[in-house]
């Protein structure tokens, strides 16, 4: 099916330029081109468009929107600035564009877009879900990586796992990944992106689960900032059905502001015989000035043996709240997976950690849905 | 006019790593047991401020933390003496002070690096030891720990790649740090334990031969940390309490010390330890 473009520009000389690269765009068809959105609501239908692309600079962008996914119902509204911000994008997002593109663009940077919006959907029910953990050495990085292949496998929907340790994330080593960009460049330059762009800096581990990676060096002195941070987790939200974030161990700006972007927050920790319930049960305490703490915080234990519902019922006794999941001790296969960097395909489907981890991706899964799906 | 005493500034270890649960807890508490039984005036400091676990691991209650030095630190300035923050751990013979993290979460994140810097500054003037433990990350209170210490021992472990990536990636950090070579000792951990990755990868990926290694005996260490007594206090003789004994020697520039020694030389330096803490003239 060919994409038929209709292509709203207020300066002439833009809309010329950006006639011309839809028309050379292999698969697209310009069927009409306005400088006045008055225009393209009024007549643009007599030519079927199933794309429109619009420019929100200097206009009321919410009122824009708010027509044109009145008027043109079937169609995909992506819209056009010459600079991204990510709030910006988010609430036109939400308001019901497809996706997002910087202008002037190429042939091929429109391609790309619209095959990127065409495969996430640009849905706003994006869940993100972050894994906390009160010390290191809490098995969540294990964790995150077979839950967003387990995610991608069974919903096929597209999963991005955000490595937000940045001293020592370890999902570049468990996946053996030689990235391009990792979290740094992408919050250093998140004002100059599109979804499009940033895109591009997550690191392909299946056709589903896609990864931006963490520093391979330390920052001595933390040059991430909270905000670039918070801005790429948001329009991650544009690409990703469900966005897996590890963080440092222990309250830090980065675990914290996480936790605040996320649906769901675990609280993850491996059972190793010293004090980690303690500690596990102090940071819950700090969530809890969290009005739907319930909804959104949960406690995962992982090393549990044996790994069955006796020992979940009785570090729910411990603890006194209920333990979304407990996960076995998966040191033997996980070391091995890990340590050939093939955490992506060597982990038995039918081993207890596979199972395990199926189950909380079930529950994912069902929250999602009853979050989203209801009217 | 009274001869003006010279103050002696004690020794500060610090036990860092950057690979997690690799024990620096468990050896940095019996390295200040161990010094304490040798009868040296010995501070521990429990720098994993947010779930730091030295207390547990010694059943200590303590009523005062960093928490409260750092107040007293705002309110009082130069005037706060930090030895009253102290909490004493006592067995049998042994006795060291534990300078314990904060109670609330909610303090250990206000924790600033400044008086933190003043506190350890001060304690060495009262310590022969300030035994620190830490987290594993570079923050911006471990790289002023590092910096004011007098011996840093890099822990490793032998476990699986990401773990040895991160110690590598750490060791490399450090050195850029340009810090005197013998400042910094690089300790193995566990290190007959079941591992994949073999003995020379391990050496190079820390840089360097082991300072000492440390034999791996998670039964006696898990019991230690039960029972609340260190290793190197306990009657029992183990493999791995003697190979922490001599981790202490060997990183104090001392020779083999024999109980009755130890025994002796603590009584001497015991009466300074009461005068101290049992209330100033």
């Amino acid at each position: 099916m060919a994409y038929r473009v209709m292509l709203i520009e207020n300066d002439r000389l833009l809309l010329e330029q950006l006639a011309q690269a839809v028309q050379s765009a292999e698969g697209f068809q310009l069927v009409a081109r306005y400088q006045s959105a008055s225009d393209a609501l009024g007549q643009g239908k007599l030519f079927k468009p199933n794309i429109i692309l619009l420019n929100i600079d200097n206009q009321d962008g919410a009122t824009l929107m708010e027509q044109f996914t009145r008027v043109y119902p079937e169609a995909a509204i992506i819209c056009m600035s010459e600079h991204s911000q990510a709030e910006g994008v988010s609430s036109m997002v939400q308001a019901g564009a497809k996706g997002f593109i910087i202008k002037p663009f190429s042939a091929e940077e429109l391609k790309e877009s619209v095959e990127t919006f065409a495969k996430s959907g640009m849905e706003v029910s994006s869940h993100v879900m972050t894994f906390f953990s009160p010390k290191g050495k809490s098995g969540k990085t294990t964790l995150i990586a077979n839950l967003a292949l387990a995610l991608g496998r069974r919903t096929q929907e597209q999963v991005g796992i955000i490595d937000a340790d940045l001293q020592f994330g370890d999902m570049m080593a468990f996946f053996n990944l030689k990235p391009k960009a990792t979290i740094v460049e992408a919050v250093h330059e998140i004002r100059y992106m599109s979804p499009v762009t940033l895109n591009s800096y997550f690191e392909k581990v299946t056709d589903h689960v896609h990864v931006l990676c963490g520093t391979s060096a330390p920052n001595l002195i933390d040059r991430v900032s909270i905000d670039g941070f918070e801005n790429v987790v948001r329009m991650a939200r544009n690409l990703f059905r469900y966005i897996l974030i590890d963080v440092p161990p222990g309250f830090t700006p980065t675990s914290i502001s996480a936790a605040e972007l996320s649906d769901v927050t675990y609280v993850v920790t491996m059972l190793n015989g010293g004090y980690e319930l303690q500690h596990t049960k102090r940071a819950l305490e700090i969530f809890k000035d969290w009005q739907d703490y319930d909804k959104r915080v949960k406690p995962v234990f992982t090393r549990v043996t044996p790994c069955d519902i006796a020992s979940q019922r009785r570090l729910e006794q411990a603890l006194g709240e209920p333990v979304e999941a407990v996960i076995p001790n998966a040191y033997q296969i996980v070391s091995e997976a890990a340590n050939n960097g093939s955490m992506a395909v060597d982990i038995e489907p039918d081993s207890e950690l596979s199972q395990s981890v199926n189950r909380l991706a079930e529950k994912v899964i069902g929250h999602h849905h009853i979050r989203w799906d209801k009217p | 006019m009274a001869e003006q005493q010279e103050t002696i500034n004690g020794a500060i270890i610090t036990y860092f790593s950057t690979a997690s649960a690799v024990g620096k807890t468990l050896v940095s508490i019996n390295s200040a047991a161990e010094l304490a039984r040798e009868g040296y005036r010995v501070c521990l400091v429990d720098f994993d401020l947010q779930f730091g676990d030295v207390c547990n691991y010694l059943q200590l209650l303590p009523e005062s933390t960093v928490a409260d030095v750092q107040q007293g630190i705002a309110t009082s300035g130069a005037d706060c003496h930090v030895e009253d923050y102290l909490t004493p751990y006592v067995h049998e013979a042994a006795t060291f002070y534990v300078m314990a993290s904060p109670l609330k979460l909610e303090e250990a994140y206000n924790i600033k690096t400044a008086p933190m810097k003043a506190m350890l500054t001060q304690l060495q003037t009262l310590f022969d030891y300030v035994v620190v433990d830490t987290t594993s990350m570079f923050s911006e209170l471990n790289l002023a720990v590092l910096d004011l210490s007098t011996v840093v021992i890099f822990l490793g472990i032998r476990d699986f790649f990401p773990t040895i990536k991160n110690m590598s990636i750490g060791n490399e950090t450090l050195k850029n740090l340009h810090y005197d070579q013998n400042k910094l000792r690089i300790v193995l951990n566990r290190g007959d334990s079941q591992s994949d990755i073999p003995m020379g990868l391990m050496v190079k990926t820390l840089g360097g031969e082991f300072y000492h290694i440390l034999p791996n005996d998670f039964r006696v260490a898990n019991e230690s940390i039960k029972s609340g007594v260190p290793l190197v206090l306990s009657h029992e003789e183990t493999k791995l309490g003697q190979s922490l004994r001599e981790l202490v020697y060997r990183s104090t520039n001392q020779d083999y010390a024999p109980e009755d020694e130890s025994v002796a030389e603590h009584e001497m330096h015991g009466g300074f330890l009461s005068r101290l803490f049992g209330g100033r003239e």
